[in-house]
């Protein structure tokens, strides 16, 4: 049993706790046979078992870090401040997230701001002397601008290389103040995948911020989630549960009642794993062991297992067959609409398990999909979470599967092998490359847009809608030509430069 | 007032929040924005991705084009790198790069980790540039400045390690034209377009050298060539010119205010003429045809400016780089009669450059002179700005600045970086055309917001 320790201010990597590997390819059955669950041992602490072999090529295009994680979730927290201790490269993401946290106030009904992070913007001097001085300076601005409830302060790849001691400043501005002063190390050269930078937020809010004495409140469920539409609360209420979102877009109070919640459950095993079972293992708020919520089977279950910890049986079966009904018959004809459809999913890695089983319960073919990195186990390491089994089990294989972090060269030629007519896509990058082979995208900015039963139905008209813009997409490929040699552009195996590097050297 | 003014300027500190700039490596934008050259990245994961969702998407949404956005080939540089360097990593990228990627110029940018770490990436670039590959190296730490600094440093990189020496004859009415940076200016695509259409207007053939009308490296490699260089900004692109003047002996024409409506262009496309020894009678044929046309479109719109009868806002304050900054203020107060209430200038020019640039503001025209605030951090600037003694009713900004127009019951008009609620493909607010779309640009939010 993996055990989320919170003595150290240091997040442990996802490689190093649960086997992350970011380049992989195969079918889906073999990834559920090779994983974690399948294999005991194969958590990548040091395990024998393990037979997930990541094939790094040496070609990698630009991926993401893990302080854009810190970012978009620490720098999304209403009432707090995060400090990025960085020069300013780092900090001119703020523009992203700054459009993100705008946009999901406004689809919350939530007073439009601007978010609040302020750099230290480090110059050359501070690499030879240190940034402390003016890691204090800024926690001095920050404390005078806006009296918030909470500091994070997050590094950066530069100042964790020269070394600057955060975690002595965090404890001494912290009696100082009065409010969690929360040291997050999230350098981006630390893991090789941006995902522990989400485990680093939660980390610094588990260690800092929730609360250690709860009093109960036996309706409220924690549900982690970014900045989406509020699907969760017309759902749990039917189960009279009132909702309690974290992190993005949540008060530093909402976060310190996260112990005193009945359950926790997530939309997205990648991005909740950490924080449920941090909660549980060290608060004693147990996290739902179920299946992801998304297509019929999924939904159903995981309603159930809310239902059973939280003793509201009898009104969720009513919920299930009121609203299996309801949405059957507008299913029924989305199906129609949509049959012959391909569809192929690029996003995150438990993401794309739940859209593609909502896929398939809409008719619409699914034999391929990328991930950008791959959990073998999750931090519960119970079986009922294997997202990717649950999908293979209930929905069948996915022939193509492909786990390769942002890299628009390999999906070039997995799209060309699929030749789906749509993708499904989350993060910036890929759908680009799409749009230039004539394949529109649906970017599922709005992660909730396919969550429980209305979301199947959400899904399937967001692809009607996305199919029609083929028009668009197919005219611009006639006009393009794209960045890669005509070699690249003639193979057929996205991996073949992993699988034999020394091509490179050839002519 | 200067004294009030001044309290901002004392308050700056350390910190910057709302940035309004990216790192030297942001200059990845500065290499990609010349057709077929593609950046490599050698830095941490997120660097690229940092830059791109920020300076080309978030930022009109411009797009990554050809070799930027997710293409640029990048190190993601993890704790191996950091302990043992990056010299081996970066040679085997630089290969596979020159495999995979189709490009006419690779170019280097570095990040904080190899520069930090002592990686020497010189010598591992110019192993390339031996065997003839087309590539060239830039040092941009993201602690050695931000990307205006990087800006210089690529375009210096390429002129030295690419463009190379050239010692033959010059050619009579060729110009290098070095004006806004790529991507950073979210207008500058439509711009260079219009700089580079008046300029031929008036007789020269032009080297604009980035965007959909520059011919790529064919035309970075007659750039000696040309008879002089032509700097169009405040202070960007001086020490380039100088640079030139000394390697190739051209002379350069600085001209600091890029010119929007008739007025300025005119004033502007005369002293080039001037400068270049052109066919004055020709330049003057061109100004007249273009002012024709120009000055009908105003009379169109004098009727709406004239007696729209729920008034359009008067007071306008401008948050920005320097010359982009002062090119809106001087359009707007000579040639619309708009009143200046708080020019915010947000790059961070180089110091000797400042008491230049205020003197610019001072004589903004005859009448009207301006005390501009230097300042960089976004909690400064929205206090300047919502303290402002006459409040603006309308603010030329970014989105950063949309909380304090709201709070002022103004308008915002995103011009510059980080421009998020603005989609911008081909449009542009310099020039004769570019002060037609600004107009139309600023009006419409005007009124649209009024009812």
């Amino acid at each position: 049993m993996g055990k989320i320790n919170l003595a150290s201010t240091t997040v442990v990597s996802r490689e190093q706790r649960l086997g992350t590997i970011i380049s992989w390819e195969g079918d889906a059955l073999k990834l559920v046979e090779e994983s974690g669950y399948s294999v005991p041992g194969c958590t990548g602490k040091k395990g024998n078992g393990c037979k997930l072999c990541e094939i790094n090529g040496p070609f990698t295009q630009g991926s993401v870090c893990s302080e854009q994680m810190v970012e978009c979730q620490a720098g999304n927290v209403r009432g707090a401040v995060l400090i990025q201790h960085s020069p300013i490269g780092c900090a001119v993401s703020q523009t992203i997230y700054n459009s993100i946290y705008r946009n999901g106030l406004a689809m919350r009904g939530l007073p439009v701001e601007n978010l609040k992070i302020v750099s230290t913007n480090l110059i050359e001097g501070d690499m030879v002397f240190g940034g402390i001085g003016k890691l204090e300076q800024t926690l001095n601005d920050v404390w005078e601008r806006y009296k918030p409830n909470a500091i994070f302060i997050g590094t950066a790849c530069a100042t964790g290389i020269i070394g600057d001691d955060i975690d002595s400043v965090a404890s001494e501005y912290k009696e100082k103040f009065g409010i969690p002063v929360i040291p997050l190390h999230c350098e981006g050269f630390r893991s090789k995948h941006w995902s522990t930078g989400f485990d680093a937020t939660q980390h610094g809010i588990l260690r800092d911020i929730v609360r250690k004495n709860p009093k109960k409140q036996e309706d409220l469920v924690n549900v982690i989630n970014l900045w989406g539409s509020d699907v969760f609360t017309p759902m749990l209420k039917e189960l009279n549960l009132r909702v309690n979102y974290v992190v993005d877009l949540a008060t530093v109070e909402d976060l310190a009642q996260m112990s005193e919640a009945a359950l926790t459950v997530g939309f997205c095993n990648t991005l909740s794993s950490y924080l449920a079972q941090g909660l549980e293992q060290n608060f004693g708020v147990p996290e739902l062991k179920a299946p992801q919520p998304y297509g019929f089977a999924g939904t159903d279950a995981w309603l159930r297992g809310i239902a059973k910890i939280t003793h509201r049986e009898e009104l969720c079966e009513a919920y299930i067959k009121k609203e299996h009904e309801r949405v059957t018959p507008k299913i029924e004809e989305l199906k129609k609409k949509l049959k012959g459809v391909k569809g192929y999913v690029a996003t995150g890695s438990a993401y794309s398990h739940g859209l593609i089983s909502v896929l398939r319960e809409l008719g619409v073919e699914v034999n391929g999909s990328l991930v950008f990195h791959h959990d073998p186990i999750y931090d519960s390491e119970d079986p009922i979470q294997d997202s990717l089994a649950f999908l293979v089990n209930n929905y069948g294989n996915v022939e193509n599967f492909s786990v390769s972090n942002r890299q628009p060269y390999q999906l070039y030629a997995l799209l060309k092998k699929v030749k789906p007519d749509f993708l499904l896509i989350r993060h910036n990058g890929l759908a680009p490359l799409a749009s230039r082979l004539g394949i529109p995208a649906a970017p599922l900015g709005d992660e909730h847009i396919a969550v429980g039963y209305e979301g199947i139905v959400n899904l399937g008209e967001a692809i009607l809608a996305i199919l029609k813009r083929k028009k668009f997409h197919e005219d611009l490929s006639q006009h393009i030509k794209l960045p890669y040699t005509k070699w690249w552009l003639s193979q057929d195996d996205p991996y073949i430069l992993a699988k034999n590097p020394e091509i490179i050297y050839q002519d | 007032m200067s004294h009030i003014q001044n309290s901002y300027e004392n308050q700056k500190t350390n910190s910057i929040s709302r940035p309004r700039y990216g790192c030297a490596i942001g200059a990845m934008y500065t290499a990609s924005a010349i057709p077929g050259v593609v950046p490599i990245t050698h830095c941490g994961p997120g660097c690229a991705d940092k830059q791109y969702v920020s300076l080309a998407f978030y930022n009109g949404f411009q797009g990554g084009g050809y070799g930027g956005g997710a293409v640029p080939p990048s190190l993601n540089a993890s704790e191996n790198e950091v302990v043992f360097g990056g010299n081996e990593r970066l040679k085997e990228l630089i290969q596979a790069s020159i495999k995979v990627i189709d490009a006419d110029l690779f170019v280097v940018l570095t990040g904080c980790i190899p520069d930090l770490v002592g990686d020497d990436v010189p010598s591992v670039v110019s192993k390339y540039q031996e065997k003839g590959v087309p590539i060239v190296y830039a040092e941009t730490g993201g602690f050695k400045g931000n990307n205006y600094t990087g800006h210089e440093l690529v375009t210096k990189a390429i002129i030295d390690q690419y463009v190379g020496e050239y010692k033959g004859e010059k050619k009579k009415n060729v110009v290098n034209v070095w004006t806004e940076i790529p991507y950073q200016n979210p207008f500058w695509r439509g711009d260079l377009a219009e700089i580079k259409r008046i300029l031929e207007g008036i007789g020269l053939e032009v080297n604009i050298l980035f965007g959909h009308e520059s011919k790529g490296v064919k035309e970075w490699k007659e750039i000696p060539k040309a008879q002089f260089n032509l700097v169009v900004s405040t202070w960007l692109g001086l020490s380039t010119a100088e640079h030139l003047e000394k390697k190739y002996g051209q002379p350069f024409l600085h001209i600091p205010v890029i010119p929007i409506g008739a007025k300025a262009t005119s004033e502007f496309l005369r002293k080039v003429s001037d400068f270049a020894g052109l066919n004055q009678e020709k330049t003057e044929q061109f100004i007249q045809e273009e002012e024709k046309l120009y000055y009908k479109y105003l009379e169109d719109f004098s009727d709406f400016y004239a007696e729209y009868w729920w008034g359009v806002p008067s007071k306008f304050a401008v948050v920005g780089e320097s010359s982009y900054n002062l090119a809106i203020s001087k359009f707007l107060v000579n040639q619309l009669g708009l009143i200046p209430v708080k020019q915010i200038i947000t790059e961070n020019p180089p110091e000797e450059h400042k008491d230049n640039i205020r003197k610019e503001f001072e004589n903004i025209a005859d009448d009207v002179s301006v005390s501009p605030l230097f300042l960089e951090d976004g909690y400064l600037i929205e206090q300047a700005l919502i303290n402002s003694e006459e409040k603006p009713a309308i603010i030329l900004g970014t989105t950063w600045d949309r909380d304090a127009a709201k709070q002022l019951g103004g308008n915002i008009v995103e011009i510059g970086f980080p421009s998020s609620y603005e989609v911008i493909l081909s449009r542009a607010n310099v020039g004769y055309r570019g002060a037609l779309s600004l107009i139309e640009k600023i009006f419409t939010i005007a009124i649209s917001a009024s009812a």
